[in-house]
């Protein structure tokens, strides 16, 4: 009795977390000229490619793609390989006051980004940062640095320290040390910061609404957002189409790296 | 019990910074002696009077994530704090005192969205977070249910943005759900969800369970396998099962993962911006929003910057009034952050 009662309750749960998935995937396969303004359940012919084409010309899904790979690929690297620095700062060297310096960095994971944007609007119209792709990309550094220092600062502490002590014996320079024992000791925990990173930039959507608006510099999800909001003008099978293609990078990594981005959730909790 | 799990959970942690004494007493008095400097975390591998360059040669290390952090965040976050006792339309500002705070109580739009952001936090602990844990329960050591949870973690991989997408097109009101309804003949059922207050915040809540679900799941299996085999085993000796089993057993050994869950899910309802934005834009009539909707509309739409920083510290206050509890977790060598 029990048992079937789970094996209901889950077999449930999972019927309801496919439908959404099915109709996204039904849907955005529909020919766009042949929907009838009703969703389909079932599917009306192979028409994806066509759909992103749409999508990604037309709606200029394609430009901001480009841009958003970008800046989640190279903020996510420079904001692990600074984060990493400043957890081996913290954890490693004798930086006085490591408490104080850990909060510092932290406290940007902890706080809502509506608490930065107004100033950071105000900041980059005075530096002429505003839509520009390098504003976008220092601000997505400096967002993604706190959480991957935390990750990162988690790990090194489970580094015993007699390997430094054993490496500043034989001489070795603390550039050395963290280039040779630490970058290489903490590839896993490295590489989980890097994709939590890549797929925290790759999502974002109000940092890119509020410090951009031309097509070349919005991230990805601002253009989906836009497409969106052509919603009867375009068709839902362009704009699912368009939902897929955008979601197809991050579902990528998480398929295949399912292992690392696990263990880094555990290592968030600990 | 709880003390025993913890230390479970933690031991991959721990064990190689610092070996227990009881199980290596030989070494332990001459690690005493290494380690009187003060200053000197079990971790830090050199000391403040180390040959290499002194107390400032770590400084250049950690000052690329300050210059970042300190420019773009810290500096914006004060700005913020600072910019909330001023009247600013984004041309000219005048300082207002506490007049912003003091508009926030008669504001029946504020009051809305604290409503709505109180809707937001309940429907995450009674949704994403209970049925995260009936579904990691179900689930744990059924045939298949490594599966079932790697479905339902799915969504976690796609954006919110998507998600919303996806969502606008089951809730809009031709959509797929009320089309459903119709076809099973529940007419009287299909609504306009998006339209209305309060389903459109319900409607929302439930788009947003479909995401973050997953992720409760994957946190709870990882406390459930973490349970000693033991206590679970004496219990079964001593009669428990089903219920009794789930309530005096599982639900007490688990109390430390949901601590862990119960505040990251909370901290991301009242994050939650993208869902609502694309969904419903806050709308109709502003009766969807929460607090992070009405500090962006406020801020960026209406131009009352002053009053919309107002709003962006009483939310941060509320961020981090609600997950107190999960933040002391995250610092639980205090030794260290004493500093």
């Amino acid at each position: 009795m029990g048992r079937v009662v789970r094996n209901l309750f889950v077999a449930g749960c999972v019927l309801l977390w496919l439908i959404p998935l099915y109709l996204l995937v039904v849907n955005a396969l529909t020919p766009s000229t042949e929907y009838e303004g009703r969703p389909d359940w079932t599917f009306q012919g192979f028409d994806l490619v066509d759909n992103v084409r749409t999508a990604w010309t037309e709606a200029g899904i394609g430009d901001s793609f480009q841009a958003s790979l970008l800046y989640a690929a190279v903020c996510g690297l420079v904001a692990v390989l600074v984060a990493a620095m400043a957890a081996f700062a913290v954890v490693v060297l004798p930086i006085p006051r490591p408490a104080f310096w850990f909060w510092l960095i932290y406290s940007g994971t902890l706080f809502p980004l509506q608490m930065f944007l107004a100033p950071l609007f105000g900041l980059y119209a005075d530096a002429n940062l505003y839509d520009t792709r390098l504003g976008l990309m220092l601000v997505y550094v400096a967002w993604a640095v706190p959480f991957a220092f935390f990750l990162i600062r988690n790990q090194m502490t489970t580094m015993p320290p007699e390997l430094t002590e054993a490496a500043l014996i034989d001489g070795a320079s603390f550039g050395r040390i963290f280039w040779r024992i630490h970058v290489p000791l903490m590839r896993a925990g490295l590489g989980a910061a890097f994709l939590f990173q890549f797929t925290a930039v790759w999502n974002d959507l109000l940092l890119g609404i509020t410090l951009s608006r031309s097509a070349d510099v919005q991230p990805v999800m601002a253009a989906l957002t836009t497409l969106n909001n052509a919603y009867s003008s375009s068709g839902p099978p362009v704009i699912l189409a368009g939902a897929l293609v955008v979601s197809a990078p991050t579902l990528l990594l998480f398929l295949v790296f399912r292992g690392l981005f696990l263990r880094g959730i555990t290592a968030s909790t600990r | 019990m709880r003390a025993h799990m913890r230390a479970r959970m933690r031991a991959h942690m721990t064990e190689i910074a610092t070996p227990a004494p009881a199980s290596a007493p030989a070494e332990a008095k001459p690690r005493r002696v290494r380690r009187r400097v003060p200053h000197r975390t079990p971790h830090q591998a050199v000391r403040p009077s180390a040959r290499l360059g002194g107390p400032l040669a770590a400084l250049p290390w950690a000052l690329p994530a300050f210059a970042f952090v300190g420019v773009l965040l810290v500096y914006p976050f004060f700005r913020s704090v600072y910019g909330s006792f001023f009247e600013d339309d984004g041309f000219t500002s005048r300082f207002t005192g506490i007049d912003n705070y003091t508009r926030l109580a008669d504001d029946p739009v504020f009051g809305r969205s604290l409503l709505n952001t109180l809707m937001w936090v309940a429907g995450t602990l009674l949704l994403p977070v209970l049925l995260g844990l009936l579904i990691a329960v179900a689930t744990h050591r059924m045939r298949f249910g490594g599966i079932a949870q790697m479905v339902i973690v799915l969504p976690f991989a796609i954006s919110a943005a998507a998600t919303a997408v996806l969502w606008n097109f089951m809730l809009t009101s031709d959509g797929a759900v009320n089309q459903f309804l119709r076809g099973v003949g529940l007419d009287s059922w299909a609504q306009t969800w998006l339209l209305e207050w309060p389903q459109n915040t319900l409607a929302l809540i439930v788009a947003g369970t479909w995401q973050a679900t997953g992720i409760n799941v994957v946190l709870f299996a990882i406390g459930l396998r973490v349970i000693p085999r033991d206590t679970v085993e004496a219990a079964e000796l001593d009669g428990a099962s089903g219920w009794r089993m789930f309530r005096y057993i599982t639900l007490p050994q688990l109390r430390a993962v949901t601590v862990v869950v119960v505040g990251m899910a909370v901290v991301n309802s009242l994050k939650a911006f993208d869902l609502i934005w694309i969904l419903t834009k806050g709308g109709p009539s502003r009766s969807s929003e929460t607090l992070a909707l009405t500090m962006y509309r406020e801020a960026f739409r209406l131009f009352h910057v002053g009053y919309g920083s107002a709003i962006a510290l009483v939310l941060s206050v509320i961020v981090v009034a609600s997950s107190w509890a999960y933040l002391r977790r995250q610092m639980p060598d205090t030794g260290w952050a004493r500093g």
